[in-house]
């Protein structure tokens, strides 16, 4: 009687759902295969040319020694550049579709495009920003550069704002509505404040994005080899720096490249977790 | 609690009255106030919203600006032509299109199945307690800058597959009558196949992570159910999971598609920067991305610079179509759910 | 101040309440409330006085948190929702659309069924209020916080706290707060919507007392599913089933003499 149950059908069902566990256990094990060479090679090529002399000298020519002084000061102005212009943009319009146009058409397209321009390709948004800022001012510029960054900074803050916000509970704004509390004021002082936690992280996440961003900078920004506190000119940064010395043949310059690279990752890595962490505060509280 | 009972009665007996029309004349004063920034911060959140709108609208109008040139001299013809030569001034867009079709289509065809495999693990076969570290080393691998895959696809990935791999498939696959052509030629390393293989690389943590997403989305109820008539892993998963979540699948990789179409520094590096369509996909070739980011600083001329803004224009269009049709997909999947 | 108006006190079903002596405070006339197309309010009908109770009972989907959340407009916030009708409060028709809104919802406060504190500390979440509508030296912040605490019989509990986050509390402890900070803003009305239907015995039992003290300032209306709880806490009680008023009147004479058939029903646990 039990025995009739293992059938040669049966018994292909299981062959059929052994090799298919083996093929996702296969694929996970492929997926971290690269994470782990990758990560390894970075550690090992990165380290290998790391040292002070990387954070407090210049970009050198190439055969000589130097640093990543310029292209790290240089990310470092342009980013905090672009989360200023970007975030009260995003923040702002993220209010809106959340708190008072939560369910008018407006928003309905707004949140449509946003994530069209979430996802659109960054140098797309570098020729934008050069036909409207480069051209016209006749030079490269860190302005240029800064504005293109903000331009992908923008639909990240946007969606992370009003996606926060939409987790406040309508509760807690009765709350306030019912102590006479004007509609403005319960957004800046209740809502925002119940989802700051989740705002701030979009933030960080935004400039995680950016850290790494090489194309919008390439005809923006363009690069510099030199030290130079003027936006209102070419402004080096490390993904362009890594960029141009990585394809060089030069062993010194790609030994930097290699470095700056792990600069990077290790910057978007530490703002990850951060953000990850903030999330998970606020889960426990 | 006398004197609260007390207290009590003092501010009813302050409150009747004139008090309390004091008070509300005081109310009203401070409303009157705070009326006015109220408005000012609603219409300031609204004007944001709209330059969302407006943005996109200026990105479009710029790119069309700036192919203008380009595409008045070449018309129609710029998007068959092969030809790609500063000096004479010929300019195609047929190479760069290829090449980012080609390119993406290999990260798919890699990517999609990879990804939904290591979804099914990780909601079906993996021990709880190893779901958050492969979740967390999914999200790292998604975190590092394309410009990363880059300088790895060309010192580690490219090596290895020119001194391993690609002799190993020109020797079998580049036999094979047919499609042997597709095969063939000198082991570069570098080429539109590398460059697809990074891509799926990249694209990989993206797919990975919505169809997890979507996956656990599934009702315990209907995969229990499914499994109490004594159905297998897989026959949950292909039987109940994908048919539910099938949309949401669908926009994932869509998106994922259109990450891909429009990555840039991943395969610049690797794709070998030719302006040709080869018969091999083993050959170097170019996209779309690669040649606006190798040659636009130095191009010059109007009509040079303004075909590659063309080229912007071509690929923003393109990706345009997929990312919504990704996003009414995930439209769609939202309100099905929730009905 | 008496009523002085010209109409007979609203009873349905035509129970007589004594109303010597008693002010009316707020008014509600011929009220028809709708949710898009759907009439979820039929012609209420019902006064609120000064210095008692007013529960409202009736089954799930009665619409008596409904009528509750017109009184302060609260439905304004979300679209598809209209009340017609009128709603006076002392001499004003609040459902004007010329009424404003902030102040209408300063003079009649609202305490919810899930206990919400302000993510702010505990002296933060009552000064809040306050701070929005009157400019006052520390001292006099501070002696208005603990003037609102103690009313709310929370201020011995929390005195050494004030500086922990309002929702560290204890739900009951979070729900007196709740009502503290309502009561700091100085309202005539306060509304009660459920507020203990997430609660403790215990804690249940001293918002009870809370209400019987705070009665003799406010004009208080309780929304309630618990009867006994009606019939412990309210002067006046209105039983209320789908979407209608069906009985109004004195609370003992509704639970030991109703009129209506349904309100018998109900109150013999037949249904509901």
């Amino acid at each position: 009687m039990a025995t009739g149950f293992v059938t040669p059908l049966y018994n292909k069902r299981q062959r059929r759902n052994t090799i298919t566990k083996f093929l996702s256990l296969g694929a996970t094990t492929f997926g971290l295969t690269w994470l782990v060479l990758i990560l390894i090679v970075l550690l090992w090529e990165g380290f290998s040319g790391l040292s002070l002399r990387v954070f407090t000298e210049m970009t050198p020519p190439p055969g000589s020694a130097g640093g990543l002084l310029n292209p790290i000061v240089g990310s470092l102005v342009m980013t905090i550049l672009a989360v200023i212009i970007g975030t009260p943009i995003g923040m702002l319009a993220g209010t809106y579709m959340a708190e008072y146009g939560r369910y008018d058409k407006l928003t309905f397209f707004v949140r449509f495009i946003n994530d069209i321009l979430l996802s659109a390709p960054s140098i797309v948004i570098g020729l934008f920003i050069y036909e409207v800022m480069v051209a016209q001012m006749g030079h490269f510029s860190g302005w240029a550069g800064a504005v293109s960054l903000a331009v992908i900074v923008i639909p990240v803050v946007v969606r992370t704002t009003e996606d926060m916000l939409i987790l406040v509970p309508d509760t807690l704004r009765e709350a306030a509505a019912s102590i006479g509390l004007p509609r403005s004021l319960m957004i800046q002082r209740v809502a925002y404040r119940a989802a700051r936690a989740g705002m701030v992280t979009g933030v960080l996440l935004a400039v995680a994005r950016i850290s790494g961003e090489t194309a919008p900078l390439l005809f923006t920004a363009l690069n510099n080899q030199f030290w130079s506190t003027n936006l209102n000119a070419p402004v080096s940064s490390l993904p362009v720096v890594i960029f141009q010395f990585a394809l060089s043949p030069y062993k010194d310059w790609q030994s930097l490249a290699w470095t700056g690279a792990l600069i990077i990752t290790f910057a978007v890595l530490a703002l990850s977790i951060t953000a990850r962490l903030l999330t998970a505060q606020r889960k426990t509280s | 609690m006398q004197s609260a009972g007390r207290r009590a009665v003092v501010d009813v007996a302050l409150q009747s009255g004139t008090m309390a029309e004091a008070q509300q004349a005081d109310r009203r004063k401070v409303l009157q106030k705070l009326r006015m920034s109220d408005v000012i911060f609603r219409v300031l959140t609204r004007t944001a919203a709209i330059t969302v709108l407006l943005l996109l609208g200026a990105i479009i109008i710029a790119l069309i600006h700036g192919s203008m040139p380009a595409l008045q001299t070449f018309g129609f013809s710029f998007l068959v032509n092969e030809s790609w030569n500063p000096v004479t001034e010929k300019f195609g867009a047929i190479a760069p299109i290829y090449g980012t079709v080609l390119t993406s289509f290999i990260a798919m065809l890699i990517a999609v199945p990879v990804g939904l495999f290591i979804a099914m693990f990780l909601t079906e076969l993996c021990p709880k307690w190893l779901r958050r570290p492969i979740g967390v080393a999914i999200e790292l691998l998604a975190g590092i800058p394309s410009i990363i895959y880059g300088i790895w696809g060309l010192f580690v990935f490219a090596p290895f597959l020119q001194q391993y791999v690609q002799p190993a498939i020109i020797n079998t696959l580049g036999n094979v009558p047919g499609i042997g052509n597709l095969f063939a030629g000198p082991p570069y390393g570098i080429g539109v196949f590398t460059a697809g293989l990074i891509l799926a690389i990249m694209v990989l943590p993206f797919i990975t992570s919505i169809s997890r997403d979507v996956f656990e989305a599934v009702p315990p109820v209907l995969k229990e159910a499914a499994y109490g008539l004594g159905c297998t892993t897989w026959e949950v998963v292909r039987y109940v999971v994908l048919p539910f979540t099938r949309v949401g699948v669908i926009g994932g990789v869509m998106l994922g598609l259109g990450r891909a179409l429009g990555e840039t520094m991943a395969v610049t590096f690797v794709i070998g920067n030719a302006h040709r369509i080869a018969g091999s996909i083993l050959a170097p070739g170019t996209t779309i991305s690669a040649t606006i980011a190798n040659e636009f600083t130095e191009a010059v001329g109007d009509l040079y610079t303004s075909s590659l803004i063309a080229l912007g224009l071509i690929l923003f269009v393109i990706t345009f179509i997929v990312l919504a049709i990704a996003r009414y997909m995930l439209i769609r999947l939202n309100a099905r759910v929730g009905a | 101040m008496s009523s002085m108006a010209a109409y007979t006190v609203p009873t349905v079903n035509n129970a007589p309440i004594n109303v010597d002596g008693l002010s009316d405070k707020v008014s509600v006339r011929n009220l028809d409330f709708f949710y898009g197309d759907h009439r979820a309010l039929k012609s209420i009908n019902v006064s609120l006085y000064h210095g008692k109770v007013t529960a409202f009972i009736g089954p799930s989907g009665c619409g008596k948190s409904t009528l509750l959340r017109i009184l302060n407009r609260m439905y304004d916030l979300y679209p598809n929702q209209k009340a017609t009708g009128e709603v006076m409060l002392d001499k004003d028709n609040i459902l004007s659309s010329s009424q404003d809104l902030n102040l209408l919802r300063a003079k009649v406060g609202m305490v919810f069924q899930k206990p919400t504190p302000f993510p702010m500390t505990i002296f933060e979440n009552i000064a809040f209020g306050i701070r929005l509508y009157e400019k006052l030296s520390k001292s006099e912040l501070e002696g208005r916080v603990q003037h609102a605490l103690q009313r709310a019989a929370l201020w011995d509990e929390v005195k050494d706290k004030l500086g922990n986050n309002g929702q560290s509390l204890s739900g009951g402890q979070q729900q007196r707060l709740c009502i503290a900070r309502t009561v700091a803003v100085r309202p005539e009305v306060i509304l009660f919507d459920e507020p203990c239907s997430a609660l403790d015995p215990i804690s249940t039992a001293k918002i009870e007392e809370l209400i019987d003290e705070l009665k003799d300032d406010y004009t208080i209306a309780i929304v309630t599913h618990n009867m006994q709880q009606a019939a412990r806490v309210s002067d006046f009680t209105a039983f209320m089933y789908l979407g209608e008023l069906v009985e109004f009147g004195e609370t003992t004479k509704i639970f030991t003499t109703p009129t209506d058939r349904r309100t018998q029903d109900y109150i013999t646990g037949r249904f509901g």
